[in-house]
């Protein structure tokens, strides 16, 4: 069968135009990313440098560093780390190792996606009236960063529960016919292998936590606090609450303006390298499990 | 090696929570916006002469702040308004006894834009203004331009006096635009030609223009400054509280008869509040 050359030019022209098209929506996303982050540095960079990232806040904050609301929100990341991680991955595993297609395993992912799409003030409000009120940990670490890992825990079960997905089934079968347990199956052969991606997905939710202001608005965050954390119960500055007083609160908003900027600088640049390291960590860590 | 991290945590734990149980000067201030800039300097100040103290400010509004100590969750609670009666019914429930410490005054100002021709108002015209009657600035004598008004939420002092002792206790109109922060006011109303909105005192600055207002129905207009604000003749002054409670008075005793000395009363003056002699 000949095609005539008019049916081939008019595919080819089309497939130009649809070419084209994703090109620039690829550009505007990527534009728009330069955009921000150029105007940000360009505003920010000349207040960065190792007083401010060192020193406490001076004279009503139009002045001095961010030292405590970079120690603060390292608290918060840690501490919800340390939350989030054993409960998600487990429940990961369990939702795509153990359980059936049943409803209860059906019930258990649709909360799952449903507790993902709640707003993070939500998270916020929550937070205050469990574990601040109730419970009576006061605005505190603690208080903060258990409502940070509920809020990320769904980020972390589906990502395990992928991550568990893309291993092929040919390796549970053979271990297991090899005479292994489930368990030993699951702990040296699947997650060994899944544990790349697992570490992406836990790592991309550091930043998401790392970056939200409503969910410690009212369980930890200080207004002003020049002094570090010396136990759990205490409130601490972070770097996101802190950039939003300094741009709404304070008497001298105009004074404070650099700052503002050089906290966005310091706050989006940690959110850089936290992504950075999760590609790195997921490349090093798919070389070794290749190599086993 | 996952043991060992388990061990290190807890241990950091254990160590955290008995470090928490030594007894240094621990303050955890909450509450209004207006008087959270001052609280913020007198803490600064105050934690550069006491190195070991530490004290928490955390802002929020006058009614968050009550609410929190009601709770227990804050040490002193400022507020930008006397605590209301439902307030002091669940603290006497909780059968808990509070103390009220005046720490500086406020001359509440109501701001236009620079560019407005107006530059006074009677309390009339400022309640009809709020409550929606007057929509235009030309009824009051100015340009035929909108007027946009701006307003702090609900759980603010500063929002609950304006309509006491401006509205007469009328309430604000429908279309008045809230707004979560004194500071976010001050920008709003500088970037908006029509606009009117009521700050604290400490907040005025040169992009947005202090009204003056007369209480005499238009015989005399008076401008908030700390003069006529210390001799009373300025018609909204208004005092900052702390709450505390009684059972806490020995540990928040320092910082605020450090407030009350005249060192402190002298940060009063540099953050733009009236000090109280």
């Amino acid at each position: 069968m000949i095609i005539s050359k008019k049916v081939i030019r008019k595919k080819n022209l089309k497939e130009k135009v649809a070419f084209n098209i994703f090109r620039v929506f690829s550009a505007i996303v990527v534009l728009s990313l330069i955009a921000i982050l150029s105007f940000i540095i360009y505003n920010g960079i000349s207040v960065i440098n190792w007083n401010f990232l060192t020193q406490m806040p001076e004279d009503g904050m139009t002045k001095g560093g961010i030292y405590p609301a970079i120690i603060g929100t390292l608290c918060l990341v840690a501490g919800s780390m340390i939350f989030a991680i054993p409960i998600g991955v487990l429940s990961g595993i369990y939702i795509n190792e153990y359980t059936k297609d049943s409803w209860y395993k059906r019930f258990i992912k649709l909360m799952t996606n449903n507790l993902a799409g709640i707003p993070s003030i939500v998270f916020g409000l929550f937070g205050m009236s469990l574990f601040v009120n109730t419970l009576g940990f006061g605005d505190s670490i603690i208080a903060g960063s258990l409502t940070l890992g509920l809020m990320v825990l769904p980020v972390v079960i589906r990502t395990t529960e992928e991550a568990l997905k893309s291993v092929d089934n040919s390796f549970r079968h053979g271990s297991l016919a090899l005479g292994a347990t489930k368990l030993q199956t699951v702990r040296k052969v699947v997650l060994p292998m899944a544990f790349p991606n697992i570490i992406t997905g836990i790592i991309l939710s550091v930043g998401r936590v790392s970056g939200e202001t409503a969910p410690i608005l009212f369980t930890v965050a200080a207004y002003f606090l020049p002094k570090l954390p010396s136990s759990i119960f205490d409130q601490v500055m972070a770097l996101p609450y802190h950039l939003y007083v300094i741009s709404t609160s304070g008497t001298n908003v105009e004074a404070s303006r650099p700052i503002a900027y050089g906290t966005a600088m310091v706050l989006i640049g940690f959110v850089l390298i936290v992504n950075l390291l999760a590609n790195a960590l997921r490349k090093y860590f798919g070389k070794k499990v290749k190599m086993n | 090696m996952k043991t060992k991290i388990t061990t290190v945590l807890i241990i950091v734990t254990l160590i955290s929570i008995s470090a928490y149980s030594q007894n240094v000067v621990n303050l955890k201030i909450k509450g209004s916006d207006t008087v959270l800039p001052l609280s913020q300097k007198e803490a600064e100040t105050f934690m550069k002469k006491n190195k070991s103290a530490k004290i928490t400010v955390t802002g929020g509004g006058s009614g968050v702040g009550i609410a929190a100590f009601v709770d227990g969750s804050t040490d002193i609670a400022m507020a930008s308004r006397k605590m209301k009666m439902s307030e002091k019914l669940k603290l006497q429930d909780a059968g808990k006894a509070y103390k009220e410490v005046v720490i500086a005054n406020d001359a509440l100002s109501v701001i236009v834009n620079p560019a407005n021709k107006v530059s006074q108002l009677t309390r009339e015209q400022i309640e009809g203004i709020f409550t929606g009657k007057i929509k235009n600035w030309k009824e009051v004598g100015g340009d035929d331009e909108k007027i946009v008004v701006y307003s702090r939420e609900s759980s603010s002092g500063t929002y609950e006096f304006f309509k006491e002792h401006v509205l007469n206790n009328k309430n604000y109109g429908t279309s008045i635009l809230m707004m979560p922060a004194t500071g976010a006011m001050v920008q709003s109303v500088s970037q908006t030609k029509g606009a009117i909105g009521y700050i604290g005192f400490a907040y005025m600055e040169k992009n947005v223009k202090a009204l003056k207002i007369s209480y005499d129905k238009g015989k005399t207009f008076i401008e908030p400054n700390v003069i006529n604000a210390k001799n009373k003749t300025y018609p909204v002054v208004r005092p900052l509280y702390y709450y505390y409670l009684t059972k806490d008075a020995a540990k928040v005793k320092t910082f605020i008869d450090y407030i009350l000395s005249e060192e402190g009363q002298k940060v009063v003056n540099e953050v733009g509040y009236i000090s109280l002699k």
